[in-house]
């Protein structure tokens, strides 16, 4: 039907559309990847070939700078998602005889009564974290500090994994009747306080947050004191400071008395 | 034939018209994308001008965002470097605290997954991806109080990441200044 | 002729149903985050919502519009049955099985990571096979809309493919092209580390690969109403079509220029160079050509058609259309929203203006009107003009279609309006709750209630389709005639052949893909260090 074969630079058609998509493109080329960049002072770029490459995009690695080092211990650990989320047959029976001797606080089945954390059925990640931060410091307590500076890394992982096997037991205080006040259900967004069960596990899990279901209400209530004073700084990167400050007293004591009483 | 004549007429008159249009359309967009290119030339409002990486999973650990590092530092020329990282559900610091009417340069990255920032009341805007930095320029006009929503769905406690951004006049940021070396407005 | 009405049938009213309870849930959101609700609800039932509305409206609901158009068009413009039926099934069941594969574990919420995925947050592998069949059951139709015509220009050397067919076809290969971006992310990134064989991703590199799919699929659920105004509109008012050859230049444009322009949707991440921002920026200039010479297009048909009629004067014209024809009153409704989404559009894409507006509620209020809006507007009418055709029984309540096209363009100006309003004051999007009493944030309240009226209204309009839908199947049985397109007011003698075929301009689709996306993906490829953990969602309880 056509008087010239389509691929052919004879063909109108052909012609004028290659040449203007090219045109475009290397216009728009130059104009994005060298004379923009060039026109922009604050780049300080060096020459041509620094330009083309700082605008399409070369990366190189942060600068370190001279970054001030904090003059506390912090959390050293790594935190990931799948992080201790399978669990090893071998290592849970380590952390059994292990576990022995903190049954003493923690009770035998790693339920208690003594305002010390509940760890039976707590996600693994959470207790080898704080068991590593009382070890390196960042996280201090006259009767755990030194618990934990005995223990090897292989040591905290079993330990870890044990109580992360165990099964939850609902605590003395369970009552599934009290009502979840305003500051776990929804928070205080203009505060920055999300829904406590965003990260603690009833709504969804942020690595490293704690289950809180029966836990006892005094050991809540002195966390978030301790977080929101600063008496305890190893959330990594004032995860929990900058939500506990922005809590007021009453609502710290209907967060620790609502956990206390759930599953 | 009258009506074939007719009908060549007609149909010149269309085609002509409609070219005209398409000039005139090809004329609307090339403004269009010159007015873009030339306030990028001279206002110098672009997008980020390179890219630069860093591992979310230990910002804690060294470099410059740890924890300790994090919030406005004045440099030597006498502009402000803030640094500040997004995180599920904070920015940290919680509140910027910022001079006005100093060029300041907002350097800030994700410790997870993908955050936004966005300052109302301003133009300032960006993404933060995780294991790369976010650095743009801004100035603030006039001291004020502003809200930092978080922009980008972040998970479950998206809704509640709110930081904060307080500007506060030049003699009053160096005064701050001459206190400590790193300033935020965390109470 | 159309012979596989089943088919086409089958096509339509899964995407109906589908549209009619993403709908609800649309409506759902708009009050349950409006400061009508007193209700403390659980954040993650809203984010859980959202993804099942995105996903339904976004990949389920066009997608089986455009296909089962497609299959129309198919037998309708080429006048012989459909080649490959058994096919066309299949990829009808793939994309319904593949609907509730992915709505399962989100209904579940195990997978509220939105309808653009957002890693390295990783929900539930299920969500993202059922999208991944989803896509594939569209490109079962993409494949046979190809062959269907390569058939028909074989038997048919001297024929110029007709419009109708030839827009499909841009709009098959435009989807199958643009697919493959999102396709590349789910398969090789998310779904290898929602099935636990590995666990780190490259986010940077995701939107990249998403920002392929993510813009050009606009231009996708725009062809079917693209090619309403041109084949269905003209004829429908008795006019006829103002020019063959600038339609098919204006679909050819939207082949070649939708897809290297996605960046746009990236000005403000920090994984992509500046100068590519900026090549992205100018080609999403360019898409705007394609629109500008349609509306000319279609407002001279309309001329024509009115003249015809005995209208007269330079404006006079416009009163003597027959507005109480629903497709007369779509069209112009369609192209109303068109023009403030677009104006809206050459906002987010200006390199500079987008920081203003970036991710705030103006981006939901601008696709919604664009969308939602000027588009499935143009559903609505290519529904009720094929309606009869298929179903053999006529759809006599035209004063309901009028009532309901109109509550759907008030309902959708009520509520994009207000929306586009308070991105403006810097309002973020996608959050389940804002606390209005905040003196930071109430200066919104009043706009967000005026959106949640205008969500019920557009709620109240799909019941008033579905209703006439529904209607329409116990009207008496009446021969609606085989179904025809317009036809253009000067027939063309002859078409050149780069305005019948389609290899110059996927070849120059693919090349202009190739410069723009090619060095910004090899690069961060390549780079390894940004492969970052990843955040699996809903699996913590």
């Amino acid at each position: 039907m056509s008087e010239q074969p389509l691929f052919s630079f004879r063909n109108s058609w052909f012609a004028t559309s290659v040449g203007v998509t090219a045109a475009i493109a290397v216009l728009a080329a130059l104009a994005g990847l060298i004379w923009l960049p060039l026109a922009q002072p604050d780049l300080k770029l060096s020459g041509i070939w620094d330009a083309i490459c700082s605008a399409a995009g070369v990366p190189r690695v942060s600068s370190q700078g001279n970054a001030i080092q904090p003059d506390f211990k912090t959390s050293n650990v790594v935190m990931t998602s799948e992080m201790l989320t399978k669990p090893n047959q071998v290592s849970i029976g380590r952390g059994a005889t292990l576990a022995q001797r903190c049954a003493i606080c923690h009770g035998p089945q790693g339920v208690s009564d003594a305002n010390s954390p509940n760890l039976a059925g707590q996600f693994a990640a959470v207790t080898y974290k704080e068991l590593n931060d009382f070890k390196t410091g960042a996280r201090v307590n006259v009767v755990m500090s030194p618990f934990a500076a005995t223990m090897s890394d292989q040591d905290m992982l079993d330990v870890a994994a044990y109580y992360a096997y165990l099964p939850r037991v609902p605590s003395n205080n369970l009552d599934p009747k009290v009502a979840a006040p305003a500051i776990v259900t929804i928070g205080a967004p203009m505060r920055n306080v999300p829904p406590c069960g965003a990260c603690h596990g009833d709504i969804d899990n942020k690595a490293g947050s704690p289950w809180l279901g029966g836990q006892s209400a005094v050991y809540i209530k002195a966390q978030l004191h301790a977080f929101a004073s600063g008496s305890r700084r190893n959330d990594i990167s004032q995860q929990m400071r900058n939500i506990a400050r922005q809590m007021t007293s009453e609502e710290i004591d209907q967060v620790a008395h609502y956990y206390e009483a759930q599953p | 034939m009258t009506a074939e004549a007719d009908h060549g007429i007609g149909e010149a008159v269309a085609a002509r018209v409609e070219r005209r249009w398409a000039t005139l359309s090809i004329v609307i967009v090339g403004l269009l994308v010159g007015m873009a290119t030339y306030i990028g030339i001279h206002q110098a409002t672009m997008p980020q001008g390179h890219v630069e990486t860093a591992d979310p999973a230990t910002l804690h650990l060294s470099g410059e965002f740890v924890e300790s590092n994090l919030g406005s530092a004045v440099e030597a020329d006498g502009s402000v470097t803030v640094r500040a990282i997004g995180q599920q559900y904070s920015f940290t610091p919680q509140c910027v605290v910022v001079p006005s009417d100093t060029p300041v340069k907002l350097r800030a990255t994700s410790a997870d997954v993908v955050h936004g920032l966005l300052i109302e009341g301003t133009n300032i805007n960006t993404m933060l991806v995780p294991g790369y930095v976010s650095d743009l320029p801004v100035r603030f006009k006039a001291p004020g109080d502003h809200v930092m929503p978080c922009q980008e769905f972040c998970g479950i406690g998206h809704q509640g990441m709110w930081g904060k951004v307080k500007v506060v006049d030049k003699p009053a940021f160096a005064k701050l200044a001459a206190a400590k070396r790193r300033l935020t407005c965390v109470d | 002729m159309l012979t596989n009405k089943r088919l086409i049938l089958a096509h339509f009213w899964l995407a109906f149903i589908v549209f009619g309870a993403a709908l609800v849930l649309g409506a759902w959101q708009m009050f349950v985050r409006s400061p009508l609700n007193a209700w403390h609800f659980n954040p993650e039932f809203y984010y859980r919502s959202v993804t099942a509305h995105g996903s339904a409206m976004g990949y389920v609901f066009p997608t089986l519009v455009a296909m089962g158009f497609g299959y129309a068009i198919t037998e309708s413009a080429l006048e012989k049955p459909l080649i490959g039926r058994r096919w066309a099934w299949a990829g009808f069941f793939l994309v319904a099985i593949g609907a509730v594969v992915a709505m399962i574990p989100v209904s579940l919420g195990l997978a509220s990571v939105l309808y653009t995925f957002y890693p390295p947050m990783v929900g539930n592998p299920f969500y993202y096979i059922g999208v991944v069949m989803v896509v594939v059951g569209s490109w079962i139709w993409v494949a046979l809309m190809s062959i269907n015509m390569a058939i028909w220009k074989r038997e048919n050397p001297d024929k110029p493919v007709p419009l109708a067919m030839f827009a499909n076809v841009a709009g098959s290969y435009l989807w199958g092209w643009t697919a493959v971006g999102a396709a590349l992310e789910i398969i090789f990134q998310i779904l290898p580390v929602a099935l636990g064989l590995r666990s780190t991703i490259d986010a940077g590199l995701a939107r990249v690969f998403f920002s392929w799919t993510l813009h050009a699929i606009v231009y996708f659920w725009l062809i079917p109403t693209y090619i309403a105004y041109y084949t269905i509109f003209p004829r429908a008012i008795g006019g006829r079509l103002y020019s063959d050859a600038m339609a098919r230049i204006s679909f050819i444009l939207f082949v070649v220029v939708a897809m290297p322009i996605g960046v746009h949707h990236l000005f403000a991440d920090p994984q992509v160079g500046a100068g590519f921002k900026f090549m992205h920026s100018v080609f999403t200039g360019l898409v705007a050509l394609p629109t500008l010479l349609t509306v000319f297009t279609i407002c001279a048909s309309a001329e024509i058609a009115s003249r015809l009629r005995g209208g007269h004067g330079a404006f006079g014209w416009i009163t003597a259309l027959p507005w109480q024809n629903p497709i007369m009153l779509a069209t112009a409704l369609s192209l109303v929203m068109l023009g403030f989404g677009g104006a809206g559009g050459l906002i987010n894409m200006s390199y500079q203006l987008d920081a203003s507006i970036h991710n705030t509620q103006w981006i939901t209020g601008h696709f919604h009107l664009i969308f939602g809006g000027a588009i499935v507007i143009m559903y609505f009418a290519i529904a009720y003009d094929l309606w009869p055709h298929l179903t053999g029984r006529a759809l006599e309540s035209f004063g309901l279609m009028r009532t309901q096209l109109w509550l759907w363009f008030i309902g959708m100006i009520v509520t994009t309006f207000p929306w586009h309003y308070v991105g403006i004051l810097g309002m973020p999007r996608r959050m389940a709750f804002y606390d209005y009493a905040n003196p930071a944030i109430s200066p919104q309240a009043f706009s967000v209630v005026m959106s949640a009226v205008g969500g019920f209204i557009l709620l109240l309009s799909g019941a008033l389709f579905l209703t006439v839908l529904i209607r329409g199947q116990w009207a008496d049985n009446s021969e609606a005639g085989s179904y025809r397109f317009a036809i253009p007011l000067h027939m063309p003698a002859r078409i050149p052949a780069a305005l019948n075929s389609f290899g110059l301009w996927l070849a120059l689709m693919i090349g202009l893909t190739v410069v723009n996306y090619g060095y910004p993906i090899a690069q961060l490829m390549v780079l390894k260090e940004t492969n970052v953990p990843a955040v699996y969602v809903g699996a913590g309880r």
